[in-house]
């Protein structure tokens, strides 16, 4: 347990240090933008891999050729498919339209000749719905002579799974640099703080204070840098999420219908743990020589 | 610590009232150096086999010329050196075999006071005195309260907040003493503590010194500075080639004249 007299000690050698200290907690944020920044794509592929693996839809496109009485015949046998909570027909016009207003007539697309828009059936699919059992459907309804096409968006989350696994594993790699980081950055003030600090560890030492008496304000100091330094990383990237989310806020929204969002407190809340843990190790394991008296 | 290994800090033996009070140690004396063996090159002990007997509340000089041991018997006193042979019975334990953790428990029934004063200059003059209680873990109330009468007593009364760096040589060297009593050791430990001060700032110290040890303090005061051995008719021992010579009545008679340094 921290004593008065730890933290004010603690305290009163971080403000007499403060430029040390400022230093190491600039290198360590350093550290941590580059995890933090990786854990912020990962939350967000993460939750596009989400909306789009639960999108439970499929969009049928059909031939320009086909009439009016292969698409009823057509909505209605697909009504029937097991699994299938709806069936909605969209004919190029609103398909248009949609996209149209889906950009907001920002986008270039938006010009494109109403060719460009094919006609389809948008199939509402249970979430719980096996994926073999869509495969086998999609296969069937890819026979029928009115239908060019069958998108399930199934290759689409496969890719986005991928590329989160991708995420996740050079998350895992950016925070080992960062662990080797901090161990390097807080290990090397503190060795340089005890340096400065030599004739207090010395009379500390002399006047009967046990090792661990006289380790507690050093272990305290590493680990408000480590968390400050998590910290003001988070501060850093979120000020740069506010400045890039303004113009690629709705593109994004259009484009993969998810707002980008910013790493959830929990996730913020374990890196300042992280960075405060680390740096109490880091401070630990670097004064496991003190001053011989 | 291996495991299973039991923690034994110091606990002296002498103090009434601990489970280990032992009425046989505390009729033996405070201090008592038996066969002590000690060399920092191979070929050139600095001491060898050393005796000496220092009873409770008693003041005495340890002098010798330079190199002749006084440093060196202090450190290895309160665990700054190691012991190559013999024993250091300090309060009824033997020093020389404590574990290194149970070094800063001894040293908490000591108070040293060094040439070169040992403060933190950055600290303020109350800070370092107090800092000797801190690690006890007493209250602040309790710890302000003593080190207040601690600068009183060393005339730094009201000077607390200074930081110690802006103190003169003589002040420092007080507030050192001050941190040195204020928890009021069993034995006061002086390695030349006059060394950097002019002979007047010196005579007052040693009357410091005094004032200590007539509040029932041990003393051992090493110096090699003549005028102080010859202003008080004081015991003094005498390191030479490695042992103590012992002069009970000080240096009146030039009995040990050849041993004392010039």
């Amino acid at each position: 347990m921290l004593s008065v007299s730890t933290t004010r000690r603690a305290r009163r050698g971080m403000v007499r240090e403060w430029r040390l200290h400022a230093l190491s907690v600039f290198s360590l944020a350093v550290a941590f933008v580059c995890l933090g920044a990786a854990l912020l794509v990962v939350t967000n592929l993460v939750a596009l891999e989400e909306r789009w693996a639960h999108s439970g839809r499929a969009s049928v496109y059909l031939k320009d050729r086909a009439t009016q009485h292969e698409v009823d015949a057509l909505r209605a046998a697909l009504a029937r498919v097991p699994g299938v909570t709806g069936v909605r027909y969209v004919s190029s016009g609103d398909a248009r339209v949609e996209f149209g207003r889906e950009t907001e007539g920002r986008s270039e697309l938006a010009g494109l000749p109403i060719e460009a828009f094919p006609a389809s059936i948008e199939v509402d699919v249970a979430p719980g719905m096996p994926d073999r059992d869509l495969a086998d459907a999609v296969v069937k309804i890819k026979q029928l002579p009115s239908v060019d096409d069958v998108e399930t968006y199934q290759s689409w989350t496969e890719r986005l799974a991928r590329l989160v696994r991708g995420g996740v594993t050079a998350s895992a790699l950016l925070a080992i640099v960062v662990l080797a980081a901090v161990l390097a950055v807080v290990g090397s003030t503190m060795r340089l703080v005890l340096q400065r600090r030599r004739a207090e560890v010395e009379v500390l030492k002399l006047v009967g204070a046990t090792d661990g008496f006289v380790k507690k304000p050093f272990v305290v100091e590493g680990g408000v840098q480590g968390a400050l330094g998590a910290l003001g990383a988070l501060a850093l990237l979120g000020l740069l999420f506010l400045v890039v989310r303004g113009p690629l806020d709705s593109e994004l929204a259009a484009l993969l219908g998810i707002e980008p969002s910013f790493l959830p407190w929990q996730v913020a809340l374990g890196m300042v743990l992280l960075g405060g843990t680390l740096g109490a190790g880091a401070a630990l394991a670097s004064l496991r020589k003190l001053v011989a008296v | 610590m291996a495991q299973g290994e039991h923690f034994e800090p110091f606990r002296p033996m002498l103090r009434s009232g601990g489970a280990r009070f032992s009425r046989d140690a505390a009729k033996r004396p405070i201090l008592a150096f038996e066969e002590v063996y000690k060399s920092y090159r191979q070929g050139a002990p600095v001491l060898r086999g050393m005796s000496l007997t220092i009873e409770r509340g008693e003041f005495a000089f340890i002098t010798g010329s330079s190199g002749s041991g006084k440093s060196t018997l202090l450190r290895l006193l309160y665990c700054g050196e190691t012991v190559d042979d013999g024993r250091i019975l300090f309060l009824g334990r033997d020093v020389a075999r404590l574990r290194h953790d149970a070094i800063p428990f001894l040293r908490r029934n000591l108070g040293i006071v060094f040439q070169d004063f040992k403060l933190v200059p950055s600290w303020t003059a109350y800070e370092n005195v107090a800092i000797a209680l801190e690690v006890l873990g007493l209250s602040r109330r309790l710890v302000r309260a003593r080190v207040g009468e601690a600068l009183e007593r060393v005339g730094l009364g009201g000077r607390g907040e200074d930081l110690a760096g802006v103190f003169s040589g003589g002040e420092k060297q007080r507030i050192a003493i001050a941190r040195a009593i204020v928890g009021e050791p069993a034995l006061i430990l002086a390695d030349e503590p006059t060394g950097n001060l002019d002979p007047q700032l010196a005579i007052d110290m040693l009357g410091l010194f005094e004032e200590i040890h007539e509040s029932g303090a041990t003393v051992l005061f090493a110096t090699h500075d003549r005028t102080l051995l010859e202003a008080r008719s004081r015991r003094v021992v005498v390191l030479d080639e490695g042992k103590a010579i012992d002069v009970p009545q000080g240096i009146a008679t030039d009995e040990y004249e050849t041993h004392l340094p010039h």
